[in-house]
């Protein structure tokens, strides 16, 4: 009846223009050509290049003491250093001091800085910036949650401009290991100014290989080579930090060669890039030790986990291997003791329990569970065995659950699976001591020092000892081993500590799992094997060769 | 209703939804292996004559999972759409109706609950409770009454000036008669119309949740979980996002057909014989 | 009429109060605040600074003297500083004593999202139109039916997953668009038209993906409305006078079937403040879902706050501006709503 044509031709063609408009959009892109290079030459190092990186978070700013995020600590630490820090071994060496003396009373250290030090305004960097900044850091008005440590310094002095000395009460070990950890702040530019609100979290000067050039704030971060780094001069000419949350994007990027470095998940590591050679070719897979391990925790504080047989039945009924093959797909180890394998804390003497489903069996019915109503889960007076397990949203952490309760269905324990989000779950739950069983994991650092997790004071809600755990010998042991600065006894000290807490089982280690970077075959002296502290200990010497850089308009 | 099943559109989703009702039903028999079965020896592996839609991060089989799923996706759909559409219906009458200052009130009401957003009320109620389903499904309800409201309250406002309710009125029938016997059946269309798309965009809310991680708990399987999992290996576990896209896809293309099918259907005055 | 917005904006103040109080009143319903999630679980950190920053932010007092603090603020349009990220300001910037400026949060991620949002609802409106019109001039036909199902499946595809399969395929297959990210490395160094091609290109999947799940609705709107206006009784009159068939539709079906796109269109204007958490965070645009997303985590109540009042502010103006489209248009609603 109508003859729609030109009304229909009109609005066939705004239809198909706008299924167009993005070919079109896209048909303007940049053709990208890389001139076939041999990434696999031996080159020597260079200066120049650029780095782009993935990160998934933002600094909330960069003053370190302040901002203690990760995204917060990896930018401030190119941007400041500290007095002393570890090298490859995780051994303590050099940084702004040259060199330390402990006195003979173990309560004093003496710090000699290097001379001729100078921040990265020309200003030179002294003694008084140490002290200013141990002033700012243990100061009432500082928001900052690790002022602890640094409190139980008793007289903090700079008898002149290249030397700190810090005296303590008691010897403390775990002092030098916190030195390694506050970055030295110039107190030429933060003098009079609220550490809190100042303008110098966005825009920082510091003292280390790198300086802030640019923030743009949600997409990226970049740094570029400071000409007077106190420890030397980077390779790298330019760090950019792209700020790209989503991991699956991230990976899409690094396949693009648009990012040169991320931080790979176990499937992408053992299942993607072997199944596409063509990937391998181009950017090297690295593997190195992550500085914590996950664990399932009980609360001593409730019923049965009072009663030992009870978790060392459920510490036999997990395979943690399973765990370790299923969720990580091999790519983590086994513990036995609360730290990373490899360093000098762990007891080599000590195993972690096997799977061993029987025995866990016997030890519930030694303690009274048995299926007295034949329905499959144990119980005791009438009362299931039955609890549940709480972790938050970490993807690792919620596939443990999953594996250990069908290990526990197995054995007859009737478990469930809540996961939460992380405020909810640490102000809901954690803190209040509102919680059976939790799978979380502990970020340590490099000191063996764990009053803070382990010992019987540390229960009140805020404080870590969030399990409840009371030995009085593991108390003893713990305190003794801040008294003590020599490594070897200390060693001795934190080995029978683990021996202790993998008898009493008040957690079940599950696993250390291994960090995977990712990194472009374009940036040449990444140390493979990674050493005990990583493969960043020496970000600095990375260089990218000319050939092998991207084009230098584009990255500008 | 023989207008209303004779077009195409609706018939289309009628059998589309049929189909997943069916499979949702018949799940455990239908369902090869136990939807919660791990092996850590077969995980992520691509479709094969053993698992026909491959298997997840713990080698569980996705097609049983699937199958699973769609009791979820199915359930929170309906019930969460049939608290929002009974609260919607509830209000949006009496709004109409009564008009004044009652009227005034529940169509504020409307707006405060329009202006909070969603996904915040659900996360802090999810918080607060478990995150469990029948709480995810409640929280949708209590989140997406709004617009039946909105749409029941029109048409009473307009149905309440026709003559055969006028006539009613004056006949001497009470509120309550007008309401159930002359109002409400006249204004069910949108209603309908309105629950069946409801229902598509409950299923599209739970996947949504599930990536946020505020979904069922695991083990539980739902496509929107499935989906998740899949989204870090897409290029190369593509079955992980495949199956669940296009069973969430064709549950809400199903939904949509059907929902848009009645409305072309029932709606007298898009029918070719208008009534004028 | 008057009297009815008079009345209408009359009770918009009250209903402010209503709704901040409400939205205050679930934000303490989660648990924890941003003390919880600061510095991480670090067992280096102590509890006492955590208390220290609890007293600063009145975070131990009563839920209701914090709303009275708020409250206070607000009245004078001072929208706070966020808890989270060290006291940068919610809304606008800020200069301290010494000239240094802190960009507000919300001034940062406001625009990015209006921009991504004013050009989606372009995209669907410059798609819908036609698409609807062919579909209810073919009503029943296979154009209709094809159309149908096509913007269905626009609205059905789970997004994350096209958005996924795009970046893929346009960013790492073949290198022609940007993968994720509002702005290349030399940004700088273009020239005005480099830019806003560079612009361009980054928003093009995100724009495309965002408008796709929109255009079901509102080309499904375009076709009901065209079909209501197509069987009136001016319509055939049109038709019987002999005029060419383009005239009667565009002339007299389209205008008048507008009318009420017009209003959903009003009822859109809320929505332009949100962005999707999931869109924003695959495709690295820092918008305004993602830091309300990151506010509702982190428990950061002042920004939580200024977004649900700005939200609040412009749902109520926009469903006032429906309303009174829809009254207005419909005379007999008119005359009830007068009453």
């Amino acid at each position: 009846m109508t003859h729609p044509e030109t009304s229909g031709l009109q609005a066939r063609a705004s239809w198909i223009l706008c299924l167009l408009l993005p070919l079109i959009l896209a048909a303007c892109g940049k053709p990208e050509g890389m001139p076939s290079v041999d990434l696999d030459h031996a080159y020597s190092p260079q200066q120049g290049g650029t780095l782009i990186d993935a990160m998934t978070g933002e600094p909330s700013g960069l003053i370190p003491m302040i901002a203690g995020e990760s995204a917060a600590s990896a930018i401030a630490g190119y941007i400041f250093n500290s007095l002393i820090k570890y090298d490859a071994k995780l051994e303590l060496e050099a940084e702004l001091a040259k060199s330390w003396d402990i006195s003979r009373d173990q309560k004093t250290i003496t710090f000699h800085l290097k001379p001729g030090l100078k921040w990265a305004d020309g200003v030179p960097l002294t003694s008084a910036d140490a002290l200013f900044t141990w002033k700012l850091v243990t100061d009432e008005h500082t928001r900052t949650p690790y002022g602890a440590d640094y409190k139980l310094v008793l007289k903090a002095e700079t008898p002149d401009p290249l030397t700190f000395r810090v005296s303590y009460s008691q010897p403390y070990a775990p002092a030098l290991d916190s030195w390694a950890g506050l970055q030295i702040l110039p107190k030429h530019l933060l003098q009079g100014q609220d550490i809190n609100t100042t303008a110098f979290a966005r825009k920082p000067v510091g003292s280390h290989y790198y300086q802030l050039e640019d923030w743009r704030n949600g997409e990226r971060i970049s740094l570029v080579r400071n000409p007077l780094a106190s420890q030397g001069q980077a390779h790298i000419d330019r760090i950019v930090e792209r700020i790209i949350p989503d991991s699956a994007s991230q990976f899409l990027e690094l396949l693009a060669d648009n990012i040169d470095s991320m931080v790979l998940n176990p499937i992408q590591y053992a299942r993607i890039f072997p199944s596409r050679p063509e990937l391998g070719k181009k950017i090297a897979l690295y593997r190195e030790l992550g500085n914590g391990y996950t664990y399932l925790g009980f609360n001593l504080k409730h019923k049965p986990f009072d009663d030992k047989r009870v978790r060392l039945a459920i510490n036999y009924a997990i395979d943690k291997q399973e765990i370790i093959d299923g969720v990580l797909l091999g790519l983590g180890e086994p513990v036995a003791a609360p730290y990373k394998p490899g360093t000098r804390w762990v007891n080599p003497k000590l195993k972690p329990y096997g799977y061993d489903p029987e025995k866990a069996r016997q030890l519930l019915k030694e303690a009274g569970f048995e299926d007295h109503d034949g329905d499959g889960i144990l119980d005791r007076d009438g009362k299931p065995l039955a609890f549940e397990i709480l972790t938050n949203q970490n993807k690792q952490r919620e596939m443990s659950a999953v594996l250990i309760q069908r290990r526990l269905q197995e054995i007859g324990i009737d478990a469930h699976i809540r996961v939460l989000e992380w405020a909810s779950f640490v102000g809901r739950f954690i803190k209040t001591g509102d919680f059976d069983v939790i799978v979380l994991g502990w970020s340590l650092s490099q000191d063996p020092d764990q009053f803070g997790i382990w010992h019987s004071s540390q229960t009140k809600p805020g404080q870590f000892n969030i399990i409840g755990y009371q030995n009085p010998k593991v108390d003893k042991l713990l305190e003794q081993g801040r008294l003590e600065l020599n490594p070897n006894k200390r060693m001795k000290i934190y080995h029978e500590f683990s021996r202790l807490l993998l008898e009493d089982s008040p957690v079940v280690y599950l696993y250390a799992g291994y960090g995977l970077p990712a990194i472009h075959k374009r940036v040449k002296g990444i140390p493979n094997p990674a050493p005990p502290a990583g493969i960043g200990y020496n970000s600095h010497e990375w260089y990218i060769p000319e050939p092998l850089r991207r084009n230098e308009m584009a990255t500008q | 209703m023989n207008r209303a099943l004779s077009n195409p559109l609706a018939q289309w989703g009628c059998a589309i939804i049929a189909s997943i009702l069916l499979l949702a039903m018949f799940a455990p028999l239908i369902a090869p292996f136990d939807p919660d079965a791990i092996n850590v020896k077969a995980i992520l592996l691509s479709p094969s004559g053993t698992h026909w839609m491959g298997t997840d991060g713990l080698g569980r089989d996705v097609f049983s999972r699937m199958l699973y799923g769609s009791r979820i996706s199915l359930l929170v759909g309906f019930v969460a759409v049939g608290i929002a559409t009974a609260i919607g219906v509830i209000l949006g009458a009496v709004a109409g109706f009564y008009r004044g200052w009652v009227d005034i009130v529940i169509m504020r009401l409307v707006d405060v609950m329009l202006s909070i957003p969603t996904f915040f009320l659900i996360l802090a109620v999810i918080a607060f409770l478990t995150p469990s389903i029948w709480n995810i499904m409640i929280v949708i309800g209590l989140t997406s009454w709004m617009g039946v409201t909105r749409l029941i309250r029109a048409e009473f406002l307009s149905l309440r000036e026709r003559e055969f309710v006028l006539a009613a009125e004056v006949l001497g029938a009470q509120d309550a008669r007008l309401i159930f016997r002359h109002l409400l059946p006249n204004s069910l269309t949108p209603v309908i119309v309105s629950f069946v798309l409801g229902v598509a965009s409950a299923v599209l809310v739970e996947s949504g949740l599930s990536f946020l991680g505020l979904g069922v708990q695991p083990p539980q399987a739902s496509w929107g979980n499935i989906l998740t999992d899949g989204k870090e290996y897409i290029q190369f576990a593509w079955w992980l996002s495949f199956f669940p896209g296009m069973a969430i896809l064709l549950t809400v293309l199903g939904y949509n057909l059907l929902g848009e099918g009645l409305r072309d259907a029932l709606d007298p005055r898009t029918t070719k014989q208008a009534k004028g | 009429m008057t009297r009815y917005l008079l009345k209408r904006l009359f009770w918009m103040a009250p209903l402010l109060v209503g709704i901040s109080l409400v939205s205050f009143l679930i934000m303490h319903l989660a648990p924890g605040d941003v003390t919880t999630t600061e510095a991480g679980f670090n067992p280096k950190a102590s509890e006492e600074s955590r208390q220290k920053l609890r007293k600063l932010y009145h975070l131990d007092e009563p839920v209701l003297t914090q709303y009275g603090y708020w409250l206070q603020r607000m009245v004078t349009l001072d929208f706070g500083t966020s808890f989270a990220s060290h006291q940068r300001p919610v809304f606008l910037a800020r200069q301290d004593g010494q000239g240094n400026v802190s960009k507000g949060l919300i001034q940062e991620a406001l625009p990015i999202t209006l921009l991504i949002n004013v050009l989606s609802l372009g995209l669907i409106v410059i798609c819908a139109l036609p698409l609807g019109v062919i579909s209810a001039v073919t009503q029943n036909r296979p154009p209709d039916r094809a159309i149908t199902v096509f913007v269905f499946i626009g609205f059905a595809v789970p997004g994350f997953w096209l958005a996924l399969m795009m970046m893929y395929w346009l960013g790492v297959a073949h290198a022609w668009l940007p993968i994720s990210g509002l702005h290349s490395l030399h940004y700088e160094h273009l020239n005005l038209l480099g830019k806003i091609a560079d612009s361009a290109r980054h928003l093009a999947i995100p724009v495309f993906i965002s408008a796709l799940g929109g255009l079901a609705g509102i080309s499904l709107f375009v076709r009901n409305g065209m079909l209501d206006v197509l069987h009136q009784d001016y319509i055939t009159t049109a038709r019987a006078k002999g005029l060419p068939e383009n005239t009667v539709i565009y002339r007299h079906a389209l205008r008048n079937a507008m009318l009420p796109l017009i209003t959903i269109l009003g009822l859109s204007i809320p929505g332009l403040i949100g962005g999707s958490v999931i869109a924003e965070s695959l495709f690295a645009i820092p918008g305004m879902g993602k830091l309300f997303y990151d506010s509702v985590m982190m428990r950061d109540f002042p920004v939580i706050m200024g977004i649900l009042t700005i939200g609040a502010v412009l749902t109520l103006l926009g469903n006032l501006l429906a309303d009174v489209a829809y009254a207005w248009a419909d005379p007999r609603v008119r005359r009830g709503v007068v009453r």
